[in-house]
């Protein structure tokens, strides 16, 4: 037994050693180098020095030297030239460090070294303790001999190490070495020089980083997984949260090896746990340790051992929650279920009634192995009862138990002296110990059972163990104790104090011996038990219990019930409320195909609009078909509508759109012609040597004096929409500069700051700068806006005062141009300069950003590019009030692509910016948005909110601005853009008029890990998510998104 | 390992805006000096732009200048308030080949004052760039006029630049840095910014906090 144990033992030691090395590599590969400091060298350092440290001779290790590593590199360095130059180093190294650290020491540069340092992945500390700790390892490894140190000492291991040491080992101790020659081929480096290292770690490695180190919690890391609501459950049982916080996450996993301090009686691998129901099983590691006083079971998940060392991610792995950590003391009794086929199950029980994840051992006689252990560990104080017999030639054997009585009672009848399908219950006593007799003593009824009873048992267990819990709570919890006070104590029969001072006296073990027979809750006191005072009266007891389940159920649902009332009243708004699901009536993921589309094509009378949303949104639509579908999901046709009725909105769509190419083509014509007389204004002004101030001062003085006949004609109803180019429903105005009614605030001042590029310096852009101070405080404070506003206008009507060179051509042009709508301008003369202006600055912007629009797409020739211009022109001549705005090619972009026709293309991109425009600087709906984000994430993801909170307080969500102005098309690739808007715009018939909110929520909780591991602040994430724009998966964000639609939506239906 | 020499280091990081309206060039501006690069087609900047720009001062100072583009038309809010927080300098940028950009230099200068302030309450350090400067036209501004625009408008200086010619682009940014560093040094946390540090001892020194005090 124990030399299969020592055997995996130096497995164990050598597998961690791969792993460093394979990190390491990995390192190498991801960052091009590894520096120094990086938390791998560290943990590969720790590995080989447990390596080296393995059944080290004490002669070799020194007598009187606690580090038994230099010990043995300075013997080493006695005899071998490459060791002693190592000695040499560390010594320097040593000597300089003792002197640096006296100067550091006394600095308080902690904290704002914080957040750099996660670039390495752990605090720095100067040299840290673990840098020191493992000088002679690193050393080595830095000099590149490290390998040959190794080997070195393998060939010599009889010299330094006991028979069984990992050196000795005629396969371990070479391949030990082996393994280091990749480690020490690499460079390493300290890059002083480069800039590699004093840059943050780009987005990419992040994710690169996550990834290898999250391989395991891939699929735990996903949001789906979450409790809901964002309650997190903390595993119930105390000492194991102790023990956990108490000891870094690097000490604990160190101390699961064989130390001075803590002997190892006992470790296996792949011992199996299900840490909490309804989760996958775990493999882990199962180690029995033996300190002075106490004996300890520890289980830790394989992913814990496997993950990196001292990593802080370690620290915070969720792996932590299943961990196992039970002080043997606490134990009362061992359930050993056995099945020949699948090894055997033991289930520990503590003395407060909590039952442990069964453990599950695999099969070839651990389980007998373990208890065999355990009982040794036990002794001199403890003892298993039963204990187990000892056989001749085979060791520990289980008891073959007697029959006690004739009825529930089962001898394990087989006669073989194979390990038989079979289940015992053993306690855990302390003979001597003053409550030995108190000692729960159940297994008379449980003792040993048929296999067919399997089932049952386990029922019994939990049973059992809520009872004995429930019991435990009921007196060590002061709250139930408040809360419930007089009603529990009463069923203690008036003698209460009993008990605590029983419970308080006692940590061996509180009592509580019962039997619990088929589910029923009558309990029957065995005569044995003694703290039981026997006047108790049982009925009253189970009442009691009764009434104390029932009262935390009310209390869990009463919690649970406030909690929906709050995402009810702020998240029912977001979503509809009529659940569409993915799979009725038919399965939805395949998405709106070639053949459905033309099924509905053929019979589009009988097709129902919602059944093809549904498909559009759970499964996107084909590729080719888009140009075909998009223009009814963005509503420039109707489902349901026949060939002839698209035809003739297509020909009204047409004729509209030729309309307004006229009128504003023919208004870029006077634009280019004024635009050419005022650069030669601008030459001769400048050439005359005026200096720039004084022409400002001329041009401010000059403004003064103008008048506001302009601003006045705004009070005219009628003179705000008149030369709308088209009769639509919300009457563009060509007016806008002069309308600031039409206009939001602060749209319209800024409007103003921005000067339009004519080239000639206006009155208008000089009156700006006189007030601008003025403005700009009013754009800080939103409220003086409205106020600041009216004293802005006034001095704008100046423009009719001017005495323009081509004024009055102008005039006559543009009476021209608006011949066709039905009232003739009364005071046209008055605001045309405006109108000239505002068109030349709109068409600038526009030309700006249509050159550079996408230019690495292939669609965006520059024939494409003149009819983007053209779309775009057209719908911004038709929404003046609004203007151009930076963004705006960008939403077209993708509809051309589609489309790739102009007018279909100027349609629905003006159904699309119905929506979108909302989203302008001149719409609400982005602090909405905003407020909804907060909204979400403080009720579905409270952790990661209150990082957010603290972390400079980004709660503001501006990070998400680009996001939700361009419905993430800068985050996507071209392909991905189409599936996602397709899905945000039939979503608000299936699932939410807020699908951004989802996507967006889906774009943090995807990353959360990482914007949580890395402690993100506001720049941290918006470049985060800058540099990750292109690099989503966007299929897997949508799953996600819709995922959280369906959370919101059932949390609310559930009433 | 050379674990011995034993160097002193300050690093710094500095965040500095690139404001100025739409269309003068501040992206193209950025990507020269941090990449060396120039392309016609840079996309709008929508929102903000980040790039890192790590400029080894002399032998004792190394500074890292986080540079945000920030969009010409950036118009949402108090958006602009939260880009500009913390930054301890800033380019304004206009085209030479458009007036209308250079009449909006100031608007931006007030803005950039109103939000922003150094620690002490001084405004932070900006220089005025003259963009494009490969395609001046006859008739631009002479230089006398120009250091008087930039006393009165408060700016440190000013630059002609081509991001696209790679002109006076280095020129500027260690022009700004100068001063930078030089507000940094009379701030009173200077003391605790000696401490110390090695840089081989660990991953990185002590970060000049900006504005600090």
């Amino acid at each position: 037994m124990g030399s299969t144990t020592e055997e995996e033992f130096k497995e164990k030691l050598l597998w961690n050693v791969k792993r460093e090395v394979k990190q390491i590599m990995e390192e190498a590969v991801t960052k091009k180098f590894v520096h120094e400091d990086s938390s791998h060298v560290i943990a590969l350092c720790s590995a080989i020095e447990a390596c080296l440290g393995h059944m080290l001779k004490r002669r070799a290790a020194g007598f009187l030297r606690s580090d038994k590593i230099a010990a043995l590199f300075t013997k080493i360095g006695k005899v071998y030239t490459t060791a002693e130059e190592v000695c040499r180093k560390v010594q320097d190294q040593l000597q300089q460090q003792a002197d640096i650290t006296r100067r550091t020491q006394s600095t308080s540069g902690q904290e704002p070294l914080r957040r750099q340092g996660s670039s390495a992945g752990r605090v720095p500390q100067p040299l840290s303790a673990q840098a020191i700790k493992h000088i002679w390892v690193r050393t080595a490894l830095f000099d590149k001999v490290l390998d040959k140190i190794v080997q070195y000492i393998v060939d010599n291991s009889s010299k330094y190490y006991e028979k069984e040491a990992l050196m000795h080992d005629s396969v371990f101790g070479p391949i030990l070495a082996a393994l280091l020659v990749g480690p020490c081929a690499l460079e390493y480096t300290k890059l002083k020089t480069s800039d590699h290292f004093w840059t943050d770690p780009s987005a990419n490695e992040l994710v690169q980083r996550h990834r290898i180190h999250g391989a395991h919690r891939g699929q735990e890391a996903s949001p789906s997984r979450r409790p809901a609501l964002g309650i997190r459950k903390r595993q119930s049982s105390g000492s194991m949260s102790e023990d956990k916080f108490s000891a870094s996450a690097r000490e604990y996993v160190e101390s699961l090896h064989q130390n001075s301090r803590v002997h190892l009686l006992y470790g296996k691998n792949n011992v199996l746990v299900q840490p909490k129901k309804d989760m996958e099983v775990l493999r882990g590691y199962l180690s029995l340790h033996q300190t002075a006083d106490a004996l300890t079971l520890k289980w830790t998940p394989n992913q814990l051992i496997n993950g990196t060392l001292g990593d802080c991610d370690l620290e915070k792995s969720i792996y932590w929650d299943y961990a196992l950590t039970v002080p043997l003391r606490q134990i009362v009794c061992i359930h050993c279920h056995q099945r020949p086929d699948c090894g055997g199950t033991l289930v520990l029980v503590s003395q407060d009634g909590i039952q442990r994840p069964p453990l599950h051992f695999p099969p070839g006689g651990h389980l007998l192995a373990f208890l065999s252990c355990l009982e040794t560990g036990l002794l001199p104080r403890g003892q298993l009862e039963p204990p187990l017999w000892s056989q001749k030639g085979k060791g520990k054997v289980f008891p073959k138990l007697r029959k006690r009585n004739s009825t529930a009672r089962l001898v394990d009848q087989d006669v073989d002296d194979e390990p038989v399908a079979a289940d015992y219950v053993f306690r855990i006593v302390y003979p001597g110990h003053r409550h030995d007799s108190i000692t729960i003593n159940y297994h008379h009824t449980t003792g040993s059972r048929a296999p067919s009873l399997d089932d049952d048992e386990e029922e019994e267990d939990r049973l059992h163990a809520m009872i004995s819990m429930i019991c435990s709570r009921n007196l060590t919890d002061p709250n139930v104790m408040k809360d419930h006070g007089d009603m529990e104590m009463q069923g203690f029969g008036g003698s209460p104090s009993s008990w605590q001072q029983a419970e308080n006296a006692s940590h061996a073990s509180s009592c509580l011996s019962c039997s619990v027979g088929g589910g029923s809750l009558s309990i029957e006191l065995p005569g044995t038990c003694t703290c039981m005072h026997d006047r108790i009266p049982l009925k009253m007891l189970c009442h009691n219990m009764k009434r104390q389940i029932v009262s935390r159920a009310f209390y869990g649902w009463l919690a649970y019930c406030r909690h929906l009332s709050t995402v009810r009243t702020h998240l029912s708004a977001l979503v509809n409320h009529n659940i569409v699901p993915p799979d009725k009536p038919c399965e939805a993921s395949g998405g709106l195909s070639k053949d459905v589309w033309s099924k509905y094509q053929k019979d589009c009378k009988n097709y129902k609009e919602l059944e093809l949303l549904r498909l559009v949104y759970y499964g996107g639509v084909q590729h080719e078909i888009r140009k075909e579908v998009w223009p009814f999901l963005l509503g420039h046709y109707k489902f349901g509508m026949g060939k002839k009725d698209m035809t003739q909105i297509d020909e009204k769509i047409a004729a509209r759109y030729k309309q307004v190419m006229r009128e504003w083509k023919a208004c870029e014509v006077i634009v280019k012609q004024r635009e050419k007389e005022m650069q030669s204004a601008i030459f001769a002004k400048l050439s005359s040597g005026s200096s720039i101030d004084s022409h400002v001062m001329k041009l401010i003085h000059r403004d003064s004096t103008l008048s506001n006949e302009v601003f006045m004609s705004v009070d005219e109803p009628d003179g705000v929409g008149r030369d709308t180019p088209c009769e639509s429903e919300n009457t563009p105005t060509m007016t806008t500069v002069v309308n600031p009614v039409a206009l939001a605030p602060d749209e319209r001042l800024l409007v103003e700051f921005d000067s339009p590029d004519s080239g000639l310096p206006s009155s208008r852009n000089y009156s700006v700068a006189s007030a601008h101070s003025q403005i700009l405080s009013s754009i800080d404070d939103g409220q003086s806006i409205e106020e600041e506003t009216g004293d802005e206008a006034t001095p704008r009507g100046e423009a009719s005062g001017r005495d323009s060179l081509s004024e009055d051509r102008l005039c006559s042009q543009l009476d021209k141009l608006v011949t066709s709508s039905e009232d003739a301008p009364p005071s046209f003369s008055s605001y045309t300069i405006e109108l000239l202006d505002t068109v030349a600055l709109n068409l600038h912007r526009i030309d700006k950003d249509v050159a550079r629009c996408d230019r690495n797409y292939y669609y965006f020739t520059t024939s494409n590019l003149e009819k983007l211009r053209n779309i775009m022109c057209s719908y911004v001549w038709e929404h003046l009030e609004v203007g151009y705005v930076q963004g705006m090619c960008d939403l077209l972009a993708p509809l051309m692509v589609i489309l790739d026709d102009e007018c279909l293309a100027y349609s629905c991109f003006t159904q699309l910016m119905k929506r979108m425009s909302q989203n302008f600087p001149n719409g609400g709906a982005m602090d909405t948005h905003f407020a909804n984000m907060r909204s979400l994430i403080q009720i579905l993801d409270s952790e990661l909110f209150e990082l957010m909170h603290q972390n400079g307080d980004y709660t503001h969500f501006y990070f998400c601005y680009r996001w939700f102005l361009l419905d993430f098309k800068r985050e996507l690739l071209y392909e991905d853009v189409f599936a996602v808007w397709e899905v945000i715009w039939v979503a608000p018939r299936i699932s939410s008029q807020h699908f951004v909110l989802f996507i967006a929520l889906a774009l943090v909780e995807v990353y959360r890990e990482i914007i949580r591991d890395n402690n993100m602040d506001f720049t941290d994430i918006i470049k985060f998510f800058n540099e990750m724009a292109e690099r989503h998966d966007v299929q897997h964000i949508l799953r996600v998104a819709r995922e959280l639609v369906h959370k919101v939506q059932t949390l609310i239906e559930n009433k | 390992m050379a674990g011995g020499s034993v160097s002193e280091c300050k690093e710094h990081l500095f965040k500095v805006l690139v404001i100025g309206e739409l269309g003068v060039g501040k992206t193209s501006l950025i990507k020269r000096y941090v990449h060396q690069l120039f392309s016609q087609h840079y996309r709008a900047t929508i929102g903000v732009d980040f790039a890192l720009k790590v400029l080894h001062w002399d032998t004792k100072t190394l500074v890292r200048l986080q540079l945000w583009d920030i969009a010409g038309q950036e118009r949402f809010g108090n958006m602009t308030r939260v880009y500009y927080k913390e930054a301890v300098g800033a380019f304004v940028v206009y085209d030479v080949t458009r007036n209308a950009t250079f009449e909006a230099v100031m608007k931006w200068k007030h803005d950039l004052d109103s939000k922003v302030k150094l620690g002490n309450g001084s405004p932070i350090p900006s220089v005025l760039l003259a963009n494009k400067c490969d395609q001046k036209k006859d008739g631009s501004r002479s230089t006398s006029d120009m250091d008087t625009f930039c006393k009165e408008a408060g700016f440190l200086g000013w630059f002609e630049t081509s991001a696209k010619d790679n002109i006076n682009v280095d020129e500027a940014a260690r022009f700004l840095v100068e001063h930078i560093l030089l507000n940094d040094k009379g701030a009173p946390c200077e003391e605790s910014n000696g401490d110390r540090i090695k840089l081989d001892q660990d991953v990185v020194p002590a970060e000049s906090k900006p504005g600090c005090c």
